[in-house]
Order: C-alpha cells, then structure tokens, then sequence
C-alpha cells in the first residue's frame, strides 16, 4: 500500500505541479492525471478511460478567480487508483471521485489562502532589500513545497483510504451500486452547468439547443460541431461588424447633411 | 517570430527571458494577499534590472509588484508587456507617475481574465478535451496527447504575441477595442461558440438510461420507458437535469450542494429500481 501510496503521490505532483511550471498546460486535468496515474500503476487502459470519464465531470470544474469546487488532480489519481488496485467497478469509482474531490478542494482552498501567507512577509522583506536571490528562491521553494503537501493529501488517501474503500465497496447492495452508476452519469450535468453560467446570453442560448441536437440527433462529434460553430461565428461577425460600419456612415452622413443645408439652399437659389 | 520588426536588440533579449519566466507566472503561491506576485516579480525581474540601475530603483520596483496579481494563464503576458513598457518610460521619464503602473495591472486584470477565462477554459479547453475523451474513450493514450496538443498549440501562440504586443501596443489598445465595439463582437461570438459546444458536449457526455418497463395487461409484450422517452426527445433526461443544476447554480446555490443533491437523486432512482 504504501508504494501505491507513494506512486499516487508522484503523479498528484508531476500532474499538478508541472502544470503550473509549463504555463498551465491543462497537465492538471483528469484526461492527462489518469493515463499518468494508469502508466504508474501498471494498468494504463483503466487509466485512460477512468480519466475520460472524470474529465466529462469535471470538464466544468474550472480554476476561475481562483475558486474551485472540487479538486481534479487529487479525484482522479485516488478514483484510479481505487479502480486499478481495488477492483471497484469504474462507474461506482467515478462516484467516489467526487467527494474525495470536494475534500481536496476545501484543503487546497486553506492552503493557498491561509497556509501560504506565512510567505508573504518573506516577500515584502526580500522586496525592500532588492534581494532577488531570495526572490527567486521563494519563486521555486513555494511551489514545491506547496505541491509536496497537496501529493501527500494522496498519500495518506491510498494508504488509509483503501481498507474502508474495498470493505464498503464488497458491502454495497446492487441497487445502491446502480443508484451510484446513475450519479455518475448525471454528474457531469453540474460541470456543464457551471460553464454555462460563464457563457449564457439569453439571446445566444438557442446555441446551446443547436448544439445539443446536433450531437444527440445527428451524432455529430465535437470537431463537427465546433466547426460550424466556427462558420456560423465568422458569418455572423461579419454581419456584426456591416451593421457597425453602416451605423457609423449613417451618423456621418446625418452630420455632414445638417451642416451642409444651407449651402443647398444657397445653391437652390443661384440655380 | 512577427512582432519583433521595431525592437532593438536588447529591447529582444530582454523579452525573450521575460517569455521564458512567464511560463512559471503562477507557480508560486505567497496566500491570499498577493497570490501570485513572486511569480510577477520573478518575471519582470530581467525588465527591472535593465531599466533601473541603482539598487534603491530596483527595490522601489519590486515592492510596487508586490500586489496581488492574479489574471488568465497567457493572456496575462499582454499586461507583462505593457507593465515592460510602462517601467521603461518610468525610467526615463521623471515626471511619470510610477502608481499608475500599479493602476493598469490593477484595472487589465478583470477584463482580460474575463475575456481569457471564457477563450482558454469555455472554448479551447472544451474542444481540445472533446477530442480528447472520444479518442480516451477507445482506450488509446491518444487522447490525453492530442488534448494537450491542441491546447497548448494555440496558447503557446497567444502567450508569445500577447506579451510582444502589450510591450508596443502601449496602455490604450484594450480602451479603443471597447469604444470601437469590437470587443463586443469577440465576447458574443466566443459566448455562441461557447454554448454550441456546451450543448454538445452535454448530449455526449451526461447520460441517462431507466430500466424500467411496464407490462401491459393480456399481452406478452413489455413497454420499455426508456423507448417512449427517447421518442419525445432523445436525451430529455440529461438536458432537463443539466438546465436544473444551471437554474440551481444561478439561484445561488453552492456548487458543491448541486452535485450532492445529484448524487443524492442518482442513488435514489437505484434504490426506487427506476436505474
């Protein structure tokens, strides 16, 4: 247990930490967590397609200002993990996902906005010193020290975790293991959702609609859609910017007229 | 590259190492005062120290970036550069007023991050992970290779162009994108490519499938709910129960309570023998 513990840990930090060291290269999100975690754990497949699904979950779970509901890394690699070593059924790991997610969310939340502050005055030092060594030292010492302790969430997960996990999983009733199933089908409903309220326009929402029936009729894949997504933007743009472009002839024009009445009416008049 | 034509020499050494140190911007954490300005500091350093040579100027610099920062990953680059030229005229202007270096990171963060947010989270992350799961979902490493690809691809572009247009574009290019309007049109259109893309990915991604049949009196033959549902609209279930998370999600209610209370359904519909 404790290698698998160790080895889940090291994905957490290759995952999450080198995200943040490539420019938030998406290496955080479940798609790249659960091949990283599969190919670790000996069983890349079950990696890969736990990390598809988790990804359609959480796909709505985005970092934005800084506030996040769950936390995608820690879900993914225990939910793997789980799958890989426990022999849960994928489905009912997915499940499990989400409140380890939620968890390791509210952790992350501490963290960042109250552990971390112990560097700050660190910082206002080195700054009023012009001490740049120092500043680049704190650059690089923060974030390892910051992801060491979000790995060891992970850690402590498989090797305390995965005694209750199987024992509850071996327990659970099959209309309970359904009823989880079904949750894990409807969950990713909350991540659209959220994405949603970033986007919604109460006139662009028909969008939604065309897109969805696109999909769900038409079995349209994503490429598809998004390309006459791209068409009908570059289109209406278009048309956006003709409607621009008259306004602002019509407004000249409507100035250039009242100016100029006068001299009409003088040309009239030598006519 | 493009977007090197009027620089001098030095003015690109500098950029470059900017461009490198960029990359690690939000690697850094010092709470939740200043969020990410070690990795601010960390990026303007080589700007700071070409531009200001005594070690008091330099100290004055550093601790005028020691503010909370915290702005859309790449995009941020566009107030990297401008932030660049800004300390350059500060240098060599005594009569300019170095707060207001601090006022335009302070006000670029919201609008930029705002239109950031919605280009790299809602639309390319979307379509690269979109791609990215149908390929996963056949089991192939694939996925995980193409979704980064075609994330960090654009990005990468982005990230380069915006810090070099931040630097010679100078501090009044956002405000004339506003009052010509076409700001207004880039935010619709990635909103419509947003959405058509959300509804997409809904109708692949949440699914929904009862078991439950009726048997009709006096004849063999079972109806299956799940048939009569997809008759009246296939996919009913997912769109109705996404559009309730969306209503509950914009009455407030916290996110985490949401997936709860679809856990909570989910479980419900096993034990009722309805999944």
């Amino acid at each position: 247990m404790v290698v698998y513990g160790l080895l889940a840990a090291l994905a957490v930090f290759i995952c999450f930490g080198g995200n943040y060291l490539t420019g938030q290269s998406m290496m955080e999100r479940p798609l790249v967590v659960g091949l990283v975690t599969g190919i670790l754990m000996g069983d890349m497949k079950t990696g890969i397609l736990m990390g598809a699904s988790l990804e359609a979950i959480f796909l709505g779970n985005v970092n934005i200002g800084g506030v996040i509901a769950a936390e995608p890394v820690t879900a993914t690699t225990l939910a793997t993990t789980f799958a890989i070593i426990s022999n849960i059924e994928q489905k009912a790991a997915l499940t499990l996902a989400v409140p380890i997610g939620m968890l390791a969310a509210f952790v992350v939340m501490f963290l960042k906005n109250v552990f971390m502050n112990i560097f700050a005055p660190i910082l206002d030092k080195a700054a009023k010193e012009n001490n740049q060594k120092t500043i680049v030292a704190l650059h690089y010492g923060t974030w390892i020290i910051y992801y060491l302790i979000i790995s060891s969430i992970s850690f402590i997960g498989i090797v305390a975790g995965s005694g209750p996990v199987e024992l509850f999983v071996e327990n659970i009733p099959q209309n309970v293991m359904n009823g989880l199933s079904a949750a894990g089908g409807l969950l990713p409903a909350v991540g659209f959702a959220m994405l949603m309220k970033l986007l919604w326009d109460n006139k662009l929402a028909v969008f939604y609609l065309l897109g969805f029936v696109l999909t769900a009729y038409l079995q349209l894949p994503a490429v598809a859609v998004a390309v006459i997504g791209g068409v009908i933007c570059i289109v209406s743009a278009q048309r956006d910017l003709e409607i621009k472009d008259l306004m602002t002839t019509r407004s000249t024009v409507a100035n250039t007229n009242g100016l100029s009445t006068q001299e009409a009416e003088e040309e009239d008049f030598f006519a | 590259m493009r977007g090197q034509e009027n620089l001098t020499t030095e003015d690109k050494k500098m950029l470059r190492s900017v461009f490198w140190r960029s990359w690690t911007m939000n690697a850094s954490r010092t709470g939740a005062t200043q969020y990410h300005a070690v990795g601010v500091i960390y990026t303007l350093l080589p700007v700071i120290n070409r531009f200001y040579k005594t070690k008091e100027e330099q100290a004055e610099a550093i601790i005028r970036h020691t503010t909370w920062f915290n702005a859309t990953m790449h995009i941020n680059n566009f107030i990297m550069g401008l932030v660049a030229s800004m300390e350059k005229r500060n240098s060599e202007d005594p009569t300019f007023d170095a707060s207001s270096i601090t006022a335009v990171k302070a006000s670029l963060m919201g609008p930029i991050s705002g239109i950031g947010d919605s280009f790299f989270w809602g639309i390319l992350r979307v379509i690269a992970a979109g791609i990215g799961i149908s390929i996963a979902n056949t089991g192939s490493f694939l996925g995980a290779i193409v979704f980064l690809l075609l994330y960090n691809i654009p990005a990468f572009f982005i990230h380069y162009y915006a810090l070099y247009s931040g630097y010679s574009v100078g501090a009044n290019f956002i405000q004339r994108m506003y009052e010509s309007g076409g700001m207004k049109i880039l935010t619709k259109c990635s909103s419509m490519l947003g959405l058509m893309m959300m509804g997409s990915m809904t109708a692949s991604n949440v699914k929904f499938k009862t078991i439950l049949e009726v048997s009709v009196k006096g004849s063999d033959q079972v109806m299956k709910i799940q048939d009569y549902l997809n008759q009246l609209f296939i996919g009913i279930v997912p769109l109705t129960v996404t559009f309730l998370a969306f209503w509950m999600l914009k009455k407030k209610v916290n996110v985490n309570v949401v997936m709860l209370s679809i856990m909570v359904l989910g479980i419900l519909l096993g034990l009722l023998g309805i999944c």
